[in-house]
């Protein structure tokens, strides 16, 4: 591995070279120059954070190699040394790598936005998890390039989110932050209002589903009362995409007095306020409907 | 019955393979339960057909049933003929509100304003798909229901698929599409398909994508079983790593069936060896065609074992990454096609 770090550096040093030589001569257009020199720069940096690396895995070498050498006489039934400060050092070092693995990971399980790195630099991957009440649903992807300026190249959001409006909105490239905050509410949101019809669906068989949408903003239950068997048509409009409970709940039914009554204006607001799955529960509890 | 009904009864009749006649006759929900008891499915179709003329005329019937029973069919045996895909463009501000009691009205009004008459049927399946039947008539004769263009469109999304549509036929379906949408124009998508759950699957990301990540991934620990250890120790981390590059490219698991992939090169010549064709001034027309019962297994698979080289040519990872199939090249570099393709006529 240092031999190959060699050959590079060795070629970053003749460049470098080649560029403070070409300072001296005569410059050909402002603007190839500037390029030139943004190039030097960048070569420069590369350059520097090489040697970094470089040293930090000389360093490590000279430690485990010499680790490994006082193990080797200890077995060997050699007088073992003292704790060695370059022993504990390797150690420590370590021990520190372990601990931010395992906080990356901890970062990665508890739904962070995991950055990789992909492409040599040239491009970005962050996953963007969604969970519903405690548990995790489906993650979605973005592969952003980072070079000229921020785009995204690939993803798997659902078409019905709007993706481009929302990278306009939220100013992605200035503020990347705000834009993924935003996605990821869009994307929370629409997998809770998904598992919330997936539960109405498997929880209450007496309650059928007449129309949904795609983007589950848009909700249409038939429900019958108990005795009199009279229909009640529900619809639960979720026009702020970014919320999992609905703006708006109307019913209709034959019984024309059945929407103002008080049993129903209860039935009104909790479905404005809890996940329709458990107003569903709470009504039929209360014999409001089948 | 007039004849025209018989004929259109004969024919759907004919078109349902027997083994799905029954399964589409209890979906389709309307004959009584004595009526299914006294269909016998072991005789042959002609006899089935002159049964189900009987039951036709006993329940009184009309064309509607049969278009009814038609679209039935067609719903759950999609895969007949080419589906074309259309992308709608540049929503208003409303799009995203469209329900379908809004879409349906206003499609049925649009279409029939435009072209009189028209029979249309739209009906909403239960995967939130809308299907619309139409069947074209014109100043001189009756909507023909031989020859129906069927329409899919999920709503909330720009996607519309499409099956038997004539040149003809298709500004005035666009038109209505994209004002019941709410959008204001349609183009060509350049996806094809003989099966429609994969071109929309693909259109929709409806299949298992792979991004790279630093945690491990299940592909690792999906290892193909070993021959011979020595071999494997040598080639196991190229081979992972163009596992991984096939599978970003085209996905992981099953993938949407796509039968073919085309390139119309309009490109300059370059073969020094062959100065005839380099000296011409006018690009080398010509067409490439890769076609596959699986294409973008087979692509994938070109990757992963080598074939192809890694990482992925975007001209073969332009097919799901841009869901389309069919690319037009100039020297300019690939492009969005200048021309749209042909519909059937």
């Amino acid at each position: 591995r240092l031999l190959v770090s060699a050959g590079v550096l060795g070629h970053l040093s003749r460049l470098e070279v080649q560029v403070r030589s070409r300072k001296s001569r005569p410059q050909p257009q402002g603007s190839r120059v500037a390029e030139l020199k943004a190039n030097a720069e960048a070569l420069r940096t590369q350059a520097e954070q090489l040697r970094a690396e470089m040293e930090t895995h000389k360093n490590l070498q000279k430690l485990r190699t010499s680790m490994d050498r006082r193990r080797t006489r200890e077995e060997d039934g050699e007088e073992g040394m003292d704790e060695d400060s370059e022993d504990s050092e390797l150690l420590r070092l370590m021990a520190r790598h372990t601990q931010l693995n395992d906080l990356l990971y901890a970062h990665h399980i508890i739904g962070g936005y995991n950055a990789t790195k992909t492409r040599q630099g040239k491009g970005l991957c962050l996953s963007l998890p969604t969970a519903y009440d405690g548990v995790f649903l489906e993650t979605y992807n973005l592969e952003i390039d980072v070079k000229p300026a921020l785009r995204i190249a690939r993803h798997n959001i659902p078409p019905f989110i709007p993706l481009s409006s929302l990278v306009e909105q939220s100013s992605m490239q200035t503020d990347i932050r705000t834009f993924l905050d935003t996605l990821s509410q869009h994307l929370n949101a629409f997998s809770g209002r998904k598992q919330q019809l997936k539960l109405v669906k498997e929880l209450h068989k007496s309650v059928e589903v007449m129309e949904s949408n795609a983007l589950c903003s848009i909700l249409v239950l038939m429900f019958t009362v108990p005795k009199e068997k009279t229909a009640v048509l529900c619809t639960l409009d979720y026009t702020d995409h970014t919320r999992c409970l609905p703006t708006r709940v109307q019913f209709d039914s034959e019984d024309e007095a059945l929407a103002d009554s008080p049993d129903w204006n209860k039935n009104r607001s909790l479905l404005t306020e809890t996940p329709v799955h458990k107003a569903l529960l709470a009504m039929r509890k209360m014999g409001n409907i089948v | 019955m007039d004849d025209s009904m018989k004929r259109l009864l004969q024919r759907l009749i004919r078109r349902i393979p027997a083994q799905m006649l029954k399964t589409t006759l209890d979906k389709w929900g309307r004959l009584t339960a004595a009526q299914k008891r006294s269909m016998d499915f072991t005789e042959p179709k002609w006899a089935l057909t002159e049964k189900l003329m009987a039951i036709y005329e006993e329940n009184g019937w009309t064309g509607k049933h049969i278009t009814e029973l038609e679209m039935t069919y067609i719903i759950d045996n999609p895969n007949q003929g080419m589906w074309y895909a259309f992308q709608l463009m540049d929503p208003e501000d409303d799009a995203h509100s469209v329900e379908l009691t809004h879409f349906k009205e206003h499609f049925k009004s649009h279409l029939s304003e435009l072209v009189r008459p028209v029979s249309i049927k739209i009906k909403k399946h239960t995967d939130e798909a809308v299907w619309i039947r139409i069947a074209w008539g014109d100043s001189f004769s009756r909507p023909n229901h031989l020859k129906p263009t069927y329409v899919v469109h999920h709503l909330q999304t720009p996607y519309v698929f499409v099956t038997s549509l004539t040149s003809k036929q298709k500004p005035l379906l666009s038109q209505a599409l994209v004002l019941s949408t709410r959008h204001q124009a349609i183009k060509d998508a350049n996806l094809s398909g003989r099966k429609l759950g994969a071109i929309r699957d693909l259109l929709m990301r409806q299949y298992q994508q792979v991004f790279p990540t630093n945690y491990p991934s299940p592909l690792a620990e999906r290892n193909e079983t070993v021959s011979n250890p020595q071999i494997e120790k040598e080639q196991v981390k190229c081979a992972e790593n163009r596992l991984q590059m096939a599978c970003e490219a085209f996905g992981d698991g099953v993938l949407p069936q796509l039968q073919s992939s085309v390139y119309k090169l309009e490109t300059k010549f370059k073969d020094h060896s062959n100065k005839t064709m380099t000296e011409r001034e006018q690009p080398f027309r010509c067409v490439v065609k890769f076609a596959s019962t699986n294409l973008l297994e087979s692509l994938r698979h070109c990757a992963s074992s080598g074939i192809a080289s890694t990482p992925v040519t975007p001209l073969l990872s332009s097919i799901p990454l841009k869901g389309r199939n069919y690319f037009v090249i100039t020297d300019n570099g690939p492009g969005p096609s200048s021309q749209t393709r042909q519909t059937q006529n």
